[in-house]
């Protein structure tokens, strides 16, 4: 579906929201200031996915939108290795950085990415009126094409094209790079463009 | 897209629902539940890839590379057109992992692709000579025709195997 540009704005605001609860959890956890990047939207044929990721390896903790929409899409907490270790380094008081990753870390990052996109789907539950349920996470450190064009495979309807809404957030203290991002079905984002739209409305 | 080189002789990439005919090196990169099929043909030195990525067409007839049954049936005519004979040639396939096993909406697609593939080469008398199917693991797959249809595939957890 394409978007109108105050659609786009006011998706950009919701996530912009969203996003800000999650960075303040990210903040808190790791005990220093995170930025947050203007959230970005891209539209994306799936032939064309490999141009937007490849099979560079990344930790991504995903959620399935449940609630009132049984299949509404994936929020998924997204870092990279390094960072992921930076991360789990920092919470577990550790600083060997070439070292595998381990239970402990996985643990960890469910845990971080379970708390802040509750944070991001409790902040835009409020504005919308609209409760997006997460599915209990689940997790992979792989390739990061193959997890994503799973999970589209995995959707509900069988679409050729994503709209991907994602935010950057970043904590330079710890060098810690991630990515909170929003795959919504098409049904789950008229719904929500709906809502956005009926607020903007003149009462 | 069935031209027979490859732009300025370098591998051809194939993305979801992509395909490619010809001699020249092709690679799909980061497949998880999605497969990537090859057929080669020895006697005339031609090869096919495709990018799969779920198991059944239900009658969408527009990105036919993208679903199992609709991807066989377009790859047999456009190598038929070269003169391969069914009889002739060689699949392989790689990929049809289940990356997460959580989700309910995606039971097993990668499961139900794999076994789908295999369903439709039989019917078509195509051999499946070998396949690196399965597990939680993303894959990278290279084709090489001109190495008699060698498929190299480089897993996420650090493991390679050749097919």
């Amino acid at each position: 579906m394409k978007l109108s540009a105050v659609q786009t704005d006011a998706m950009q605001e919701l996530g912009n929201i969203g996003a800000a609860h999650a960075a303040t959890t990210l903040s808190q956890m790791v005990g220093s200031t995170v930025q947050m990047s203007v959230p970005g939207i891209k539209a994306i044929d799936i032939a064309d996915l490999g141009n937007y990721m490849g099979e560079e390896s990344a930790a991504m903790v995903v959620f399935e939108l449940q609630g009132e929409i049984p299949h509404g899409g994936f929020v998924i907490f997204y870092i990279t290795r390094e960072s992921a270790i930076r991360l789990t380094n920092t919470m577990l008081g550790l600083t060997e950085m070439n070292r595998p990753m381990n239970e402990m870390d996985e643990s960890a990052l469910l845990e971080v990415g379970n708390i802040m996109v509750s944070a991001f789907l409790d902040a835009t539950a409020e504005l919308l009126g609209f409760v997006m349920l997460p599915s209990p996470p689940a997790m992979t450190i792989d390739m990061v094409h193959a997890a994503m064009s799973s999970l589209i495979a995995g959707m509900g309807v069988d679409t050729d094209e994503v709209l991907l809404f994602s935010t950057e957030l970043t904590c330079e203290e710890h060098k810690i790079d991630s990515d909170i991002i929003m795959m919504p079905e098409p049904k789950t984002l008229a719904h929500i463009i709906e809502l956005l739209e009926n607020m903007m409305k003149p009462a | 897209m069935q031209d027979l080189t490859s732009p300025e002789g370098q591998t051809a990439m194939i993305g979801i629902g992509e395909y490619r005919v010809g001699s020249f090196p092709m690679m799909t990169i980061g497949l998880g539940s999605c497969i990537g099929l090859t057929l080669y043909d020895d006697t005339v030195k031609v090869g096919a890839m495709v990018h799969i990525m779920l198991p059944d067409s239900a009658g969408r007839t527009d990105r036919p590379g993208k679903y199992a049954d609709t991807a066989i049936e377009l790859l047999l005519k456009e190598l038929a057109k070269l003169g391969c004979k069914n009889r002739s040639l060689v699949a392989k396939m790689a990929g049809g992992a289940s990356m997460f096993e959580y989700f309910g909406a995606n039971l097993n697609i990668g499961e139900r692709n794999a076994v789908n593939v295999r369903k439709y080469l039989k019917e078509n008398n195509i051999k499946l000579a070998a396949e690196d199917v399965g597990g939680k693991v993303g894959r990278s797959v290279t084709f090489t025709p001109s190495n008699r249809g060698k498929i190299t595939v480089r897993r996420a957890d650090g493991t390679n195997c050749e097919l």
